[in-house]
């Protein structure tokens, strides 16, 4: 599977409730010392999850990038309520889209 | 328009030398970006507006001047800074998705632009030549292919930008033709609606030379340009001096084409319809020396701008797709950058051999250009306050605030330029 597979799916929680779309993957590059990092394979954390957008966060979702305002503030709005869910909450991936545990957590999306 | 890519050309020709060299450097950088400032969709709109309004948009010239220093400026410095072309890190921060509407939009409006300017270059060597320019379509588009191919990047650009100042002659013949100053000055202080034309009319042709202006290619040149000859953050005074003094002393050669037509076309009531009327104030005022000066000065601003477009048109793809481009690297390195740039000119002699007029094709690409300059120019104004990117050299609060409120001119321009080309029926 690639990324392109599951960016734009629906969401479903457990009991078949709509959440939203996925909007990006979180990566994390460990097990490799700093000067290395771009070595080390990028691990797949999470799925972003927006309700009401299928668009792109367009990197607003990092904590210290708040310029341009406007923009920034449209951005956070356009995604508001959206999470981030850990890969151990998915539950299953089919043709409808993501299927979460039960009792999957709604991680705060920002970075940084 | 050129100019664009003309970082620290001397000093870094000869490494790091005398303040004299680097003097030169400066005044080669500054002179290759006023001469390459216009291009076809300048002369055209200018001379036609002009012939119409008189100087009453002269406005919108300076607005648009004032807004493309702004946008180059951040281009270069995202390049310089981080090493990559904008529409790379579009690409990358924005997202596939987000990133294909803007590359859609550019590069057709670039496409447009280099139909345009490909068309200009043979109507230029139509008016040197008395061969009609269809036949001079094959050659003009081979030889933007050959000089893209095999001449170096910083030779093309100074080559060109250089030659182009030949269109100071515009400026000489204004003077040359002795005008009422006092009228053109209060036309162009005091703008109004010429009695005769509708305020669609009016407010079409401000949009289209806004979009002449700010034509979308200009950046992406700009910021490839940076990346072509390996701008670091040293360049960057250099970069904002070529910027800041040479588009502006450019745009004045774009008010000195229209108050030429301003001056002659008016008063005896000739709309521009064709590219020997754009030089013709100054076959009246200058004379046989004259018109050679600005036929060498139109040939060498549209066919600058051709080499640009196409370039252009390989950048934006290939960056967006990932693929290997430059004219720093060897063709065979490049090679879906080079291909893309071949068939992007025979698109444009495709379309030409159609026998469209190719002041038409430039009048609509200007104004489509309007149309797009959001999607350009929202995303480059985002990566330029993106830290992981930029550093300490985003944007400052003061910059975002004034690109902010062209931001919205843009928007309203945008979304205002088909409306008003329905209601002017495109300027009619």
């Amino acid at each position: 599977m690639i990324l392109s597979d599951l960016l734009t799916a629906k969401v479903f929680d457990d009991a078949g409730v709509r959440l939203g779309r996925v909007i990006d993957g979180r990566f994390a590059l460990d097990g490799r010392p700093e000067a290395e990092a771009s070595l080390a394979q990028a691990r797949l954390v999470g799925l972003l999850v927006s309700p009401h957008s299928r668009g792109s966060y367009l990197g607003y979702e990092r904590r210290d990038l708040n310029a341009p305002w406007p923009i920034a503030k449209l951005e956070r709005w356009r995604h508001r309520g959206s999470f981030l869910v850990l890969w151990e909450d998915l539950h299953s991936i089919d043709d409808d889209g993501v299927h979460l545990r039960a009792g999957f957590t709604r991680h705060d999306i920002r970075l940084g | 328009m050129s100019g664009k890519g003309s970082g620290s050309l001397a000093d870094q020709a000869t490494g790091k030398s005398s303040a004299n060299l680097s003097i030169l450097g400066v005044a080669l950088g500054i002179l290759t970006a006023i001469g390459g400032f216009v291009d076809i969709g300048d002369l055209v709109t200018n001379a036609v507006v002009g012939s119409r309004f008189g100087l009453s948009l002269v406005w919108v010239t300076v607005l648009g001047v004032v807004g493309i220093c702004i946008f180059a400026q951040i281009s270069g410095r995202v390049a310089a800074v981080s090493g990559r072309a904008t529409f790379e890190i579009i690409r990358e921060r924005l997202g596939p998705r987000a990133s294909l509407l803007n590359l859609l939009a550019s590069f057709f409006i670039n496409l447009m632009t280099l139909t345009a300017e490909v068309g200009g270059v043979a109507l230029a060597l139509q008016l040197a030549s008395s061969v009609h320019y269809l036949a001079w379509v094959p050659v003009a588009g081979f030889a933007v292919w050959l000089v893209v191919w095999r001449v170096k990047f910083k030779i093309l650009e100074n080559v060109t930008g250089l030659l182009g100042l030949t269109l100071i002659v515009f400026a000489v013949c204004l003077f040359l033709l002795n005008p009422d100053w006092n009228h053109l000055f209060n036309q162009a202080t005091r703008p109004a609606v010429p009695e005769g034309e509708a305020p669609a009319t009016y407010w079409y042709y401000a949009v289209a030379l806004f979009g002449a202006a700010m034509t979308p290619y200009e950046v992406f040149f700009f910021s490839s340009g940076a990346v072509e000859e390996k701008w670091t953050v040293k360049d960057l005074s250099q970069s904002r001096l070529n910027v800041l003094v040479g588009f502006p002393l450019g745009g004045f050669l774009s008010v000195a084409i229209a108050a030429c037509a301003a001056v002659v076309l008016l008063p005896a009531g000739i709309g521009v319809t064709s590219l020997s009327q754009v030089v013709l104030p100054v076959a009246e005022a200058g004379g046989k020396l004259a018109l050679a000066f600005v036929i060498v000065g139109v040939l060498a601003a549209t066919f600058g701008a051709a080499l640009e477009t196409t370039l252009s048109s390989g950048y934006t793809l290939s960056q967006f797709f990932g693929w290997s481009w430059g004219k720093f690297r060897r063709p065979v390195r490049a090679a879906r950058f080079h291909l893309v740039m071949i068939l992007c000119l025979l698109v444009g002699m495709g379309v030409l051999a159609t026998g469209v007029d190719p002041i038409k094709v430039t009048e609509y690409s200007v104004v489509f250009s309007a149309v797009a300059l959001p999607l350009t120019y929202i995303p480059i104004l985002i990566v330029a306050n993106d830290p992981d990117y930029m550093g300490r050299h985003v944007n400052g609060r003061l910059l975002n605030f004034t690109a902010l409120v062209f931001m919205v001119i843009i928007l309203l321009a945008a979304l205002a330029a088909i409306p008003l080309m329905l209601l002017s029926g495109a300027g009619a």
